[in-house]
């Protein structure tokens, strides 16, 4: 409650608000903008990101899907090749494998295959990340298996200030772009925060600096974000400055944020909760390698989910996924190299 | 096997008439004339003599692409692999037909004619019909860089937002969710074009084949799926792909219509495509068009001398048998619009393409292609550093 002439004090909001305001403002923004995915529009969405779209957009721009990701990905590549921006909800990530084919072969190769003819305004997003308890098929990063996909943007925000801006600048995008929204960031009261009242967009490929420090980067994305700021407050009481770089965006990866804290602090770990074969955090090291090797005093070390599905009684699935205490001690090696 | 022709009976299938087990359509259907009373009894009996010259025009223009592509294939000009349309020009050419100029289609890997051959009804050399001219896909055909995707992917993976031609990948069935879409779009524009997908029997058992066709039909999109049935995916008989006797049976279960023709009457193929391209713009919805015929060689130029390992010598000179090129001449000479002197003038059927010669086509239709043939041959290829292109409209 305001009195007249008292600004009202701002309301902090959560990430999932964050991404819900996005996706509405663009809506507005763009006529031409039509939002596809199953349970999207009379229910409002699993988790409730596109609550009340129907009702303020209808049935025209706001479509309930059949269980049918192939479909979902094809008509978006449909409607875009016919002048339309398109927004599709994978219902949990992992069910994006279901429309594997029209992402990689399809949507992604578009714009190439036309000879920049045609380019592709879809952005795919839907909510991924395990500690949940989701088990094998609700808790997936397959974040991987598009970077390496050449023509798929991926993003994934870890604040609701990010989630807004990457959200906007994505629907704004004229190429494809998948979204990892992380799930068990939607509602965490202590992420909340005041978004600008102002329009604005988060750019795609600029990492952020989460924290500086000058002994040892940590590069991660999604919320082992939070496993790694927890682990940098822990070392800073042991006299360690550890800097945090959150990605934000995979591809095109922001290795200039990357390379100038490496050559800061000489050394890097990178996290991520992916499983380790061929998963993103090894293309980080690759890249370090090939862009600031002769900066680095120790090894580039990763810390990622065992080579494991995501199991689901929770000491399992504890075991597999990084955590505070595996992030810490490996930091540690590398800041005693 | 039963064999459904002519008019869609309430369930949306024609009539069925007995045909002799395991070979394609057989039967020569004659046109019927209207009765006192009657008129339009099919889409057909609308087309006038000039239209069915016109239809004649075009499959020679089809074949006579094909052939010269199979020449140049064997003459080591052209890289990748050929999948050659000879015999089943009756499907490209009589639903071309069916369509007015804002519709779009997706070839795929058998129907390389119909990127020029799209609204041909236009003018033939009038560059602002809604399609390539043959310049371009001549280009594409020998990997140039003045074809419309640079030559960036192969044959049949080009197409043109311009002239409503959706452009396919190697994925069968894949893009008949992207017609679904391009209809979607158009329907929230206030368009009235109807999408035309083609596609091989074989590529029905992909699972993103039963999303579209759903899909399409939950929100009735203008989407016509025509079936070029040609009895083999590949190597792999229809007995093996799908326990029905005619694919078109399964739109019942999508609640749409299925519409069967004889493939290699470009004619019958007009009338069952026009009905369903009539349904789809007044409206009512997607449909499936399944169009028996048959390939003449194999699966690709690859295959040619295996595809003896699963087709029967005695089933192919059945199939090929009944060359759509012949059965159009019959049927025009048959209704005194071609005399049997002219119909013997140009004899490019029931022949391999090794044995045909420029006389055997109409001189329009040699001079027509060989103006694309030379732009290609003169068309340079793209520069190398154009593979490390256009991967994103904006960065890198």
């Amino acid at each position: 409650m305001s009195a007249v002439g008292v600004t009202p004090t701002a309301v902090k909001k959560n990430y999932l608000t964050a991404l819900k305001e996005a996706i509405f403002e663009e809506m507005a923004r763009n006529p031409n903008l039509v939002c596809l995915g199953e349970d999207i529009g009379i229910l409002g969405g699993a988790f409730g990101v596109t609550e009340g779209l129907l009702a303020e957009y209808g049935t025209g721009r706001v479509v309930d899907m059949p269980i049918s990701e192939a479909a979902i990905i094809g008509a978006a590549v449909g409607l875009a090749l016919n002048g339309k921006a398109v927004m599709a909800e994978m219902q949990f990530i992992d069910f994006i494998s279901c429309g594997f084919d029209q992402i990689v072969n399809n949507l992604a190769t578009f714009h190439y295959r036309t000879a920049g003819e045609v380019n592709m305004p879809v952005v795919i997003r839907g909510p991924a990340g395990a500690y949940g308890g989701g088990a094998l098929y609700h808790s997936q990063m397959n974040e991987s298996w598009f970077c390496n996909s050449p023509g798929i943007k991926v993003i994934c925000p870890s604040t609701p200030y990010d989630a807004k801006g990457l959200m906007k600048a994505a629907l704004r995008n004229p190429d494809p772009v998948l979204i990892y929204e992380v799930k068990e960031l939607y509602r965490r009261r202590d992420l909340e925060e005041v978004l600008p009242v102002e329009d604005y967009v988060v750019p795609i490929g600029k990492a952020s600096i989460r924290r500086e420090g000058t002994d040892l980067t940590l590069i991660s994305y999604g919320q082992t974000i939070y496993h790694c700021l927890t682990v940098a407050e822990q070392l800073a009481q042991e006299g360690y400055s550890v800097e945090v770089i959150d990605l934000r965006t995979l591809v095109p990866l922001d290795e200039d944020a990357i390379v100038e804290s490496v050559k800061k602090t000489n050394r890097a770990l990178v996290v991520n909760e992916a499983p380790r074969t061929c998963g993103f955090a090894g293309e980080v090291v690759a890249r370090i390698n090939e862009l600031a090797f002769e900066h680095l005093d120790a090894p580039v070390l990763r810390v990622t989910r065992l080579d494991t599905p995501v199991p689901w009684a929770k000491p399992l699935e504890m075991f597999v996924l990084p955590s505070v205490e595996s992030i810490r001690a490996t930091a540690l090696r590398l800041l005693k190299f | 096997m039963r064999r459904y022709t002519g008019a869609p009976d309430k369930r949306g299938i024609g009539h069925i008439v007995e045909t002799s087990l395991a070979t394609p359509a057989t039967t020569t259907i004659k046109p019927r004339k209207a009765k006192d009373g009657e008129v339009n009894l099919r889409p057909q009996d609308a087309l006038t003599p000039a239209d069915r010259m016109e239809m004649l025009r075009q499959l020679y223009l089809a074949r006579y692409f094909d052939v010269r592509l199979i020449k140049e294939k064997k003459r080591g000009r052209l890289r990748g692999t050929l999948y050659s349309s000879h015999n089943q020009e009756g499907v490209i050419v009589g639903s071309l037909f069916a369509l007015q100029p804002q519709d779009w289609i997706s070839p795929i890997h058998r129907d390389m004619p119909a990127f020029f051959m799209k609204d041909l009804k236009s003018g033939w050399n009038n560059p602002q019909r809604m399609g390539m001219s043959v310049e371009a896909v001549c280009a594409q055909v020998w990997g140039k860089a003045d074809s419309p995707g640079r030559a960036r992917d192969n044959w049949s993976h080009i197409g043109s937002r311009a002239k409503r031609i959706i452009h396919s990948t190697s994925m069968l069935a894949g893009t008949i969710p992207v017609a679904a879409g391009v209809a979607y779009a158009d329907r929230l524009n206030g368009g009235n074009a109807v999408v035309v997908t083609y596609n091989g029997e074989g590529s029905t058992a992909q699972g993103v084949f039963h999303e579209a066709v759903n899909f399409a039909a939950v929100h009735k999109l203008p989407v016509v799926t025509i079936i070029e049935n040609n009895h083999w995916a590949y190597g792999t008989p229809t007995r093996l792909e799908y326990p029905l006797e005619d694919f078109a049976e399964r739109a019942k279960g999508y609640g749409i219509p299925g519409y069967i023709a004889d493939g290699q009457d470009v004619f019958e193929v007009y009338d069952q495509v026009s009905r369903a391209v009539q349904h789809a713009r007044e409206g009512n919805g997607p449909s499936i068009v399944e169009c028996k015929t048959f390939r003449a060689y194999g699966h690709g130029d690859h295959d040619d001398d295996r595809a003896a390992k699963y087709r029967p010598t005695d089933v192919v000179e059945s199939g090929r048998s009944r060359d759509p090129l012949g059965v159009c001449k019959a049927t025009l000479v048959e209704m005194g619009l071609l005399s049997q002197a002219d119909a013997d003038r140009y004899k490019a059927e029931n022949k391999a393409a090794g044995d045909v010669t420029d006389d055997d086509f109409p001189k329009e239709i040699v001079d027509y292609l060989k103006i694309g043939v030379e732009f290609a041959i003169n068309s340079p290829l793209p520069e190398a550093n154009e593979g490390g292109m256009w991967v994103f409209r904006e960065g890198k």
